[in-house]
C-alpha cells in the first residue's frame, strides 16, 4: 500500500476506533439504571414462561437451589423484532427447557436479571444472530 | 458517491470465554456480495418502475443501516470520500466484536452479537463517504445559535439529573411514545434500522420498523395543518418532482430532536424538514433531507443516506410503555436514592428545570 494510503488508512481506523470507543447507542433504556453491575448472577433453571414483547422480551425460569427450594426469576432479553429475524420464535424456547444464564441482577434486589448470555443446558447459545437455534443443534 | 451493496451479516464463529460468562465471538468473515452499481448505472441509466397509477415506485422494505457517521470525524479533515479499500477497512473494523469489562456498567447489557444487535449483522451499503452530511461541505453540523445552545444545555443538564424521577420524566423512546430516528428526517438506529414504504393513489405511507407509526403523506397539494396542531412526526405534505418524491414536514411538537445533534437541541415548531426520495436501482433508494430551523441554526443543513432493499415482512414493533423496564428502572433509581441517603450523599446534583 502506498504511504499516503497507509496514512489515511490508519487515520480512518483511528477515527472509527474513537467512535466505537463510545458505548453503543443501541440500548432502548439505561440497563445500568435497571440492573446492577455489582450483582452478577449465574442462573440455571427451567423455562416456565416466554414473553416475546417489545421493547424487550422476558423469559421466566424456575431456579432450584441446593436445598431443593425453587425460586422464580424473570430474565430480560432483546427485542422480539431482532430475535425473530434470527429465527427465534416462541417455539425456539420450549417451556420446560433448561437454560443457563449469565447476567446482572436488578438494582432493587428482586429476582430479575438481564440475560447477558443465555444458553441451553447443552451449551447451545439460545440467541445467536444469523443462526437459528434449531439449526445450531445440527 | 460510490456505493456497493454489501451483505455484512456475520457468520457464527467460535465461542470465547470471558470471565465466567461465555461471550459469543464471531469470525470476521464478511460476505461481500458486491454489485458494482455505480458502473452499471453509468452504462445503462436506471429507469424507475411505476405503480399502476403512474407514480415512480418506491415501495418495499428498506434499510438505512450504515457505519457512516452523521458528522465527519475530525481525523478525516477535509476528506469527503474514502477509497473503496479504506471503506472496506472501516467496515472490517466495525465487524470486530466490541468487548466490555465484566462488572462495569458498560457490561450490563445483552451480548450484542448473540442478540443480533450488532450494526454489522444487517445488510448495508459499502459507502465511501466520511459523513452523511453533505452540506455544509465540511460534513459538520452548523454551530447552534448561542441562545439555542444555552437552552439545549439547560435541558440536557436537567434531563441527566431528573430522567428517573418519574414515568413522565423518562425519555420518549423509553416510554414507547416516539423514537428520535423516526424523524422526519428518518435516521439510522443501529438495530431494526428498517422502514417500509407503500403507495396508494394520492398518498405515500412510510413506516419505520421502530416505532411502527404510519406517516401518511398526502400528495394532493393540500395545505399543512393549522400551526396550532402539533404532531410527534410533524405534518408531512408531498409532491413529485420528476422521479423524486419531495416531502415537506412542519408542525413539530418542540419535544423531539434529530439524532446526532447536540443533546437537548430540540426541533422547534418553526422547523421545516424537506426529504427527497428517489429510486436509483432495483434494490436502492436515495434518501436526502434538509433541516431548517431558524431558532436553532442560522443556516440549513443537508444529509444523505442510501437505502437498500431488504426482505419483508416488517414485524410490528409493538412497544408498550417500556413494558417491565419502565417500572424496573424507576425502582432501581429509588434504590440508588436510598443508598445515597444512607451514605449522606445525593445521587445527583440538583438542577433547576429549564426555562420554558
Amino acid at each position: 500500500m502506498p504511504n499516503h494510503l497507509r496514512f489515511f488508512s490508519r487515520l480512518a481506523a483511528a477515527a472509527l476506533g474513537a467512535l466505537l470507543a463510545a458505548p453503543p447507542a443501541l440500548a432502548h433504556h439505561s440497563f445500568s439504571a435497571e440492573f446492577d453491575a455489582g450483582k452478577p448472577v449465574s442462573l440455571r433453571g427451567v423455562v416456565t414462561k416466554v414473553e416475546l414483547i417489545n421493547p424487550h422480551s422476558w423469559i421466566t425460569i424456575d431456579v432450584k437451589d441446593a436445598n431443593g427450594l425453587t425460586t422464580s426469576w424473570m430474565v430480560e432479553g432483546g427485542s422480539p423484532n431482532v430475535l425473530l429475524k434470527s429465527g427465534v420464535t416462541k417455539n425456539a424456547i420450549p417451556l420446560g427447557s433448561e437454560l443457563v444464564i449469565a447476567g446482572y441482577q436488578a438494582r432493587d434486589g428482586s429476582n430479575r436479571a438481564v440475560g447477558r448470555d443465555i444458553s441451553f443446558a447443552d451449551g447451545r447459545p439460545l440467541f445467536f444472530a444469523g443462526s437459528k437455534p434449531d439449526k445450531a443443534a445440527e | 458517491m460510490r456505493r456497493q451493496l454489501v451483505d455484512a451479516r456475520r457468520r457464527p464463529g467460535p465461542m470465547k470465554l470471558r470471565g465466567d460468562a461465555p461471550l459469543a465471538r464471531v469470525c470476521a468473515a464478511v460476505i461481500l456480495t458486491a454489485l458494482a452499481l455505480g458502473a452499471t448505472a453509468a452504462e445503462k441509466p436506471f429507469k424507475a418502475p411505476r405503480t399502476s397509477d403512474g407514480q415512480p415506485d418506491l415501495q418495499g422494505y428498506w434499510t438505512n443501516n450504515t457505519v457512516v457517521p452523521l458528522q465527519r470525524p475530525a481525523a478525516y479533515a477535509d476528506r469527503a470520500q474514502l477509497t473503496e479499500a479504506e471503506a472496506r477497512e472501516r467496515l472490517d473494523k466495525a465487524l470486530e466484536p466490541s468487548e466490555t469489562e465484566a462488572g462495569t456498567d458498560a457490561d450490563v447489557h445483552y451480548q450484542l452479537t448473540d442478540y443480533g444487535l450488532d450494526i454489522t449483522q444487517r445488510k448495508m451499503n459499502l459507502d465511501t463517504r466520511t459523513a452523511a452530511i453533505v452540506d455544509p461541505p465540511d460534513g459538520k453540523l452548523p454551530a447552534p445559535l448561542p441562545t439555542a445552545a444555552a437552552k439545549a444545555k439547560e435541558r440536557a443538564d436537567y434531563t441527566r439529573a431528573h430522567q428517573y424521577d418519574s414515568a413522565q420524566t423518562l425519555n420518549l423512546s423509553v416510554r414507547c411514545i416516539v423514537w428520535p430516528h423516526q424523524g422526519p428526517p428518518i435516521m439510522p438506529t443501529g438495530y431494526n434500522s428498517n422502514l417500509e414504504i407503500y403507495q396508494s393513489p394520492g398518498y405515500v405511507t412510510i413506516i419505520t420498523e421502530m416505532m411502527p407509526d404510519a406517516r401518511i403523506v398526502p400528495l394532493d397539494g393540500r395545505p399543512h395543518l393549522p400551526g396550532g396542531v402539533k404532531q410527534w412526526l410533524g405534518d408531512s405534505r408531498g409532491h413529485w418532482d420528476g422521479n423524486t418524491l419531495v416531502i415537506e414536514t412542519t408542525n413539530y411538537t418542540g419535544r423531539t430532536q434529530v439524532p446526532g445533534t447536540p443533546a437537548g437541541l430540540l426541533l422547534t415548531p418553526d422547523a421545516r424538514v424537506t426529504e427527497y426520495l428517489e429510486r436509483t436501482g432495483a434494490d436502492t433508494l436515495h434518501y436526502r433531507f434538509t433541516v431548517e430551523d431558524k431558532n436553532l441554526w442560522d443556516r440549513s443543513w443537508t444529509a444523505e443516506y442510501p437505502l437498500v432493499r431488504i426482505d419483508g415482512m416488517r414485524f410490528e414493533y409493538a412497544c408498550q410503555e417500556g413494558n417491565y423496564g419502565l417500572a424496573n428502572t424507576l425502582s432501581g433509581a429509588r434504590v440508588k436514592e436510598r443508598e445515597a441517603a444512607a451514605q449522606g450523599t445525593t445521587p445527583r446534583d440538583p438542577v433547576p428545570p429549564p426555562r420554558r
